[in-house]
């Protein structure tokens, strides 16, 4: 019954240009970045607005306790690649001790585990929120102790320098822009376009909706026949497809919003007796390893990634905070864009996950 | 007079292995946990570390709520699947009420959850309606309605004393153990001394002859799906309390999740036997569950799902053992 997960909710990299601020580029510069061919996160924009700690202790983050509280489960894809990422870089940076706990998608738990983390002496905190409300008692905890927080891949309420560092993922509004321009791309700006959604309820999903609607609006010819909810869901999704196709023969054109969602969908098309990639034109989101090899398979057209490997970006923000450096209050990822001109060479290069 | 003597010391020997066989039944659970919880203990040095205890009740608080409801609902012979989504609305509910008050806050959602128990029950008792169905449909229709009424989720601002409720210690105790406590104590009362409690039982245990014993079957099965709702209204507002936050997902599959619990305590799924000890055993037991998972850290979240779900298993299959020992 885990409704609300997903391969979704995001946060991503790419390889062009940086935030090329002076901010920007000493995190871009940092050693954690610098091996970057295994898809390390990249940094698009960086705010101006920072925070900075008021007496820094200039502590090493060695011989530190940190705690990593993940939101869901992990038989997401996205989820395992961004614990691993956590864990790898906490390795990295020598820390004493990485607390590490798993909401399983309840809120309740994932308060209880930031308040356990604190009482067994974290000195540092990397949070992925479950949702964009509902930590604040849990943040102010770690406020009252000068605990350190870096919010990753989602947002969530509370105030900036007081109850979290920073916030480091990606713009999932333009993520859907991005899908839009390259469904129009796919299909020569004229598709009879079916889209499938996240679970209602859900920020990353309306983001995503309203990106894409937005993108569309300039082209004339591309027509939304119908948008369904597949519950970031393979099941869900197949089932949806299934049902859009029977209603909408003269579908061409698919967007969904995740790509767990999308493998599902493409199941119904074959049923259906279509080709996915020739009949009807793909464009997802998330950037797993199964969907890059379908681009490069040429059974899909396009993908935004939403990349999990938080670790390096979140241990560099800590330090900096730690260190008296001024820390971006948000860092926006830079997301690559799978099609048919890279995914080859994406997937060699180890990038998708 | 001589012909009753001859079987009497193999009725008592029956009636001693029934006796053993249900304390088994009901305390069961606890010593499981308190099994699992030492053996957790002297392999993890952390597990023991009374945040860490603090953790799992506090967190398994609102899942308890809900479980003691769907007890009472269980051991009457039925199910209530609308609790996850209650609790999800009864957060949205305590989001919008804040601004007027904790009182209203706190009071909303529990009035809003016993009219949802009042709706089903009527259903269920009166037109027969399977508890499944009327439960589930409750479930969609409650959960879209959160959504609308909040989107994904809402923020309380200012929480102030209604926050308290729900992040504040008593006597160095989490507000919530408290709350958890004295609400199991209440449900256990309820259970075991009163004409309601009784009525339950008698009903889950054989609905015909409870009515033949002039039991008011309707009201009782109506007023138990009240006490659930108006748990998992409550659960939402503490929840609400606890998160400063309206959220609609919170609480999904604690539908699942507290009929798990119960079934891991004792609560036999064909009604009329049941313990709120057992019950609260059960709950604790899927927090420890996970709770370990965490503690050894290398393991992938998908391993609570297995893990619990191999309790569940042992536990219906220790039952159904249990129930055939009892019956010869």
């Amino acid at each position: 019954m885990t409704l609300g997960s997903a391969g979704s909710r995001a946060a991503a990299f790419a390889t062009a240009a940086f935030g090329a601020t002076a901010l920007g580029a000493t995190l871009l510069a940092s050693p954690a970045m610098a091996q970057s061919n295994g898809g390390a996160q990249v940094v698009g924009h960086v705010s101006s607005a920072v925070c900075t700690n008021p007496s820094p202790s200039h502590a090493s983050l060695k011989g530190m306790i940190v705690g990593f509280s993940q939101s869901e489960n992990e038989q997401n894809p996205f989820r395992a690649a961004e614990t691993n990422s956590v864990k790898a870089a906490a390795k990295d940076e020598g820390v004493k001790r990485l607390l590490y706990t798993n909401a399983n998608d309840d809120e309740a738990k994932q308060v209880a585990d930031i308040e356990s983390m604190i009482a067994q002496g974290a000195q540092a905190l990397i949070v992925a929120p479950l949702n964009s409300t509902g930590l604040q008692p849990a943040l102010a905890q770690a406020a009252a102790k000068h605990i350190p927080v870096v919010t990753i891949d989602r947002a969530t309420a509370g105030t900036p320098c007081t109850d979290f560092i920073t916030f480091i993922g990606s713009n999932f509004y333009v993520q859907g822009q991005r899908s839009g321009e390259a469904l129009a791309k796919a299909t020569g700006d004229k598709a009879n376009i079916v889209e499938i959604q996240g679970a209602y309820g859900n920020s990353v999903e309306t983001e995503r909706t309203q990106g894409f609607a937005d993108a569309i609006k300039k082209y004339p010819n591309m027509k939304l026949l119908a948008a369904q909810t597949g519950n970031w869901s393979a099941t869900d999704a197949q089932r949806v497809m299934e049902q859009l196709l029977l209603a909408h023969p003269d579908t061409n054109a698919l967007y969904s919003q995740a790509d767990v969602m999308t493998l599902g969908a493409m199941r119904a098309m074959q049923q259906n007796g279509k080709t996915p990639g020739k009949d009807v034109a793909i464009v997802s989101i998330d950037g797993t390893k199964d969907l890059v090899q379908a681009i490069a398979a040429g059974r899909a057209d396009a993908d935004i990634e939403t990349n999990p490997r938080f670790g390096p970006l979140s241990f560099q923000a800590l330090n900096d905070w730690f260190a008296g450096k001024p820390v971006p209050q948000q860092l926006i990822m830079k997301d690559f864009l799978y099609d048919k001109s890279n995914a080859a060479s994406s997937l060699k290069s180890g990038r998708p996950y | 007079m001589s012909a009753a003597a001859g079987p009497a010391p193999v009725k008592r020997q029956a009636i001693d292995r029934a006796r053993i066989v249900g304390l088994i039944q009901s305390r069961g659970a606890i010593l499981v946990l308190i099994l699992a919880a030492i053996v957790a203990g002297s392999i993890f040095p952390d597990f023991l570390h009374a945040a860490n205890v603090e953790d799992i009740v506090t967190a398994g608080t609102f899942l308890g709520l809900v479980a003691i409801g769907q007890t009472f609902v269980i051991i009457l012979g039925g199910f209530d699947l609308s609790v996850g989504s209650m609790v999800g609305l009864g957060t949205v509910i305590a989001a919008y009420a804040q601004p007027f008050g904790w009182v209203p806050a706190l009071l909303l959602p529990i009035l809003a959850g016993i009219l949802v128990g009042l709706i089903d029950g009527l259903l269920i008792a009166r037109t027969r309606m399977a508890p499944f169905i009327v439960t589930l449909a409750a479930l969609l229709a409650l959960k879209g309605a959160a959504i609308a009424l909040a989107g994904e989720s809402m923020v309380v601002a200012r929480p102030g004393f209604f926050g308290q409720i729900a992040n504040a210690h008593w006597l160095g105790v989490s507000n919530l153990i408290v709350i958890l406590v004295a609400a199991y104590a209440l449900g256990a009362l309820v259970l075991n001394r009163t004409p309601f409690g009784a009525a339950i039982f008698a009903i889950g245990g054989n609905e015909e002859a409870a009515r033949m014993l002039g039991i008011q079957v309707e009201r009782v099965k109506v007023l138990t799906y009240c006490v659930s709702g108006g748990l998992a209204g409550l659960s939402g507002a503490l929840l609400a309390a606890r998160l400063s936050s309206g959220i609609s997902s919170a609480g999904n599959g604690y539908e699942l999740q507290s009929i798990a619990a119960a079934v891991i305590g004792g609560v036999l799924l064909t009604g009329g036997v049941g313990t709120m000890t057992g019950a609260l055993a059960g709950v604790l037991l899927l927090g420890l569950i996970n709770n370990v998972i965490n503690q050894i850290g290398s393991l992938s979240a998908a391993y609570q799902g297995l893990a619990s779900g191999t309790f569940l298993l042992l536990a219906v299959i220790i039952q159904a053992g249990l129930s055939r020992t009892k019956r010869s």
